[in-house]
């Protein structure tokens, strides 16, 4: 397809639960476009523009989807290292970026984030400290699978990307 | 594949800001961190409960020929360290680091200007002696001179040694300044590795590392026996390997 993308998952890690707070689309996009603009300049900052998104954001597991073009991918993710805080509304938090999955269609990385989170939730049972606890989080894990039909903007996505 | 590694990770100095970095790294994805020390001797600490190798490792510092003989004897407290590293501030130093000294790491100064320039004699004997050479990254995060000064430096090793025995490891106070192994690997990339060098600089290369601790600390070496195909008609009467080389010896 001539309009190759690639989508970066990640989820925000910060020590200070308040940075969840800060989680939003525009705090994410500006935090990750100041970095590559640090360590690619001006010219890794044009290229990665170029269909440059915040895709997909959950505030309360800190995930994030940021979508590019295949051609810049690389140096999106060697930039996203160097992410240290999270600014809105007049409050910094730091934080970093953890890189979870690079996909080539928004689905992939959905599929990936599923497995991904019955793994945390599987940890999270191992440390449940009550019955009430470990009741909720074993529903939550049953209960977790890819529906077919959750409809995600996949109009774009039909090329596959080789990952 | 090799479970990823982060062989450098400063020593606190209280044991819950430690527990905190070591539950940060678990829940990257790390499977074996090496709690550095760097010149004196402490005892090992105890690890967290996610399942994460916890080594110990000590660093020494040398700006003078005369530091290194406590490398040279064989002193009980050095067989106690599982990963013996050395920080050469000088040439010369880094010649012998990479000649003739006894260790597993050899680390690259990335925070300032390299005095010196990597020639390949060392550097090859190095990499045939089993020697790994230790970038750090958390100061190219922390710091754009940093940065540049590690960029430049681990640029100039690459084109002496093409890529081959790199570690990254992190050199990580707080827990916020830890990465996730794919995010080092990425790092790598910018240091002038290629996709397979970054990836192997913080799995395999970890791995080789510490095995080539635990060969030093054994003193003789790694003998691994392997299970020769037999014939069939030799069955009943053939001798398992090692018995077999005692005998006609």
């Amino acid at each position: 397809a001539a309009l190759s993308r690639r989508y970066v998952l990640c989820e925000v890690v910060s020590e200070d639960p308040r940075c969840r707070q800060c989680i939003e689309d525009r705090a994410v996009g500006l935090a990750v476009r100041d970095a590559i603009g640090r360590v690619h300049g001006d010219y890794g900052l044009a290229c990665c523009s170029i269909s440059f998104t915040v895709k997909y954001l959950n505030a309360y597991t800190g995930t994030v989807l940021l979508r590019c073009r295949k051609d810049s991918y690389r140096l999106l993710c060697s930039a996203l290292p160097f992410v240290r805080q999270l600014e809105s509304r007049n409050q910094r938090h730091p934080c970093f970026l953890n890189t979870l999955h690079v996909g080539g269609t928004v689905r992939t990385c959905q599929k990936f984030l599923i497995q991904y989170n019955r793994r945390q939730l599987l940890t999270l049972l191992q440390n449940c400290t009550n019955e009430e606890e470990r009741r909720c989080v074993q529903k939550s894990l049953l209960s977790c699978s890819l529906t077919e039909e959750q409809s995600q903007s996949g109009d774009e996505e039909d090329d596959d990307g080789t990952e | 594949m090799a479970g990823f590694a982060d062989l450098n990770l400063p020593q606190g100095p209280d044991k819950k800001s430690l527990q905190s970095l070591l539950e940060s790294a678990a829940h990257l994805g790390y499977s074996a961190v090496a709690l550095n020390h760097v010149i004196d001797f402490k005892e090992k600490k105890q690890g967290t409960s996610k399942r994460i190798k916890v080594l110990t490792r000590l660093t020494l510092v040398v700006s003078d020929p005369s530091h290194c003989n406590l490398l040279r004897s064989t002193s009980a407290n050095i067989r106690l360290y599982d990963i013996i590293a050395v920080f050469p501030k000088t040439e010369k130093l880094f010649h012998i680091a990479c000649t003739t000294l006894d260790v597993d790491l050899v680390c690259i100064n990335v925070t300032e200007k390299l005095p010196f320039y990597f020639r390949r004699p060392p550097v090859n004997m190095a990499i045939d002696r089993g020697i790994y050479f230790e970038l750090l990254y958390t100061p190219a995060i922390k710091d754009s001179t940093m940065r540049r000064y590690t960029i430049s430096n681990a640029i100039s090793l690459m084109q002496i040694c093409k890529g081959k025995n790199i570690v990254i490891s992190s050199a990580a106070e707080r827990p916020l300044e830890l990465r996730g192994p794919y995010d080092v690997a990425n790092l790598g990339l910018l240091f002038g590795l290629s996709e397979s060098e970054a990836k192997a600089a913080v799995s395999t290369n970890c791995r080789a590392t510490m095995l080539h601790g635990e060969t030093r600390k054994s003193a003789c070496g790694v003998v691994y026996t392997v299970k020769k195909p037999r014939k069939v008609e030799e069955e009943e009467t053939t001798l398992p390997a090692c018995k077999k080389a005692k005998t006609q010896a």
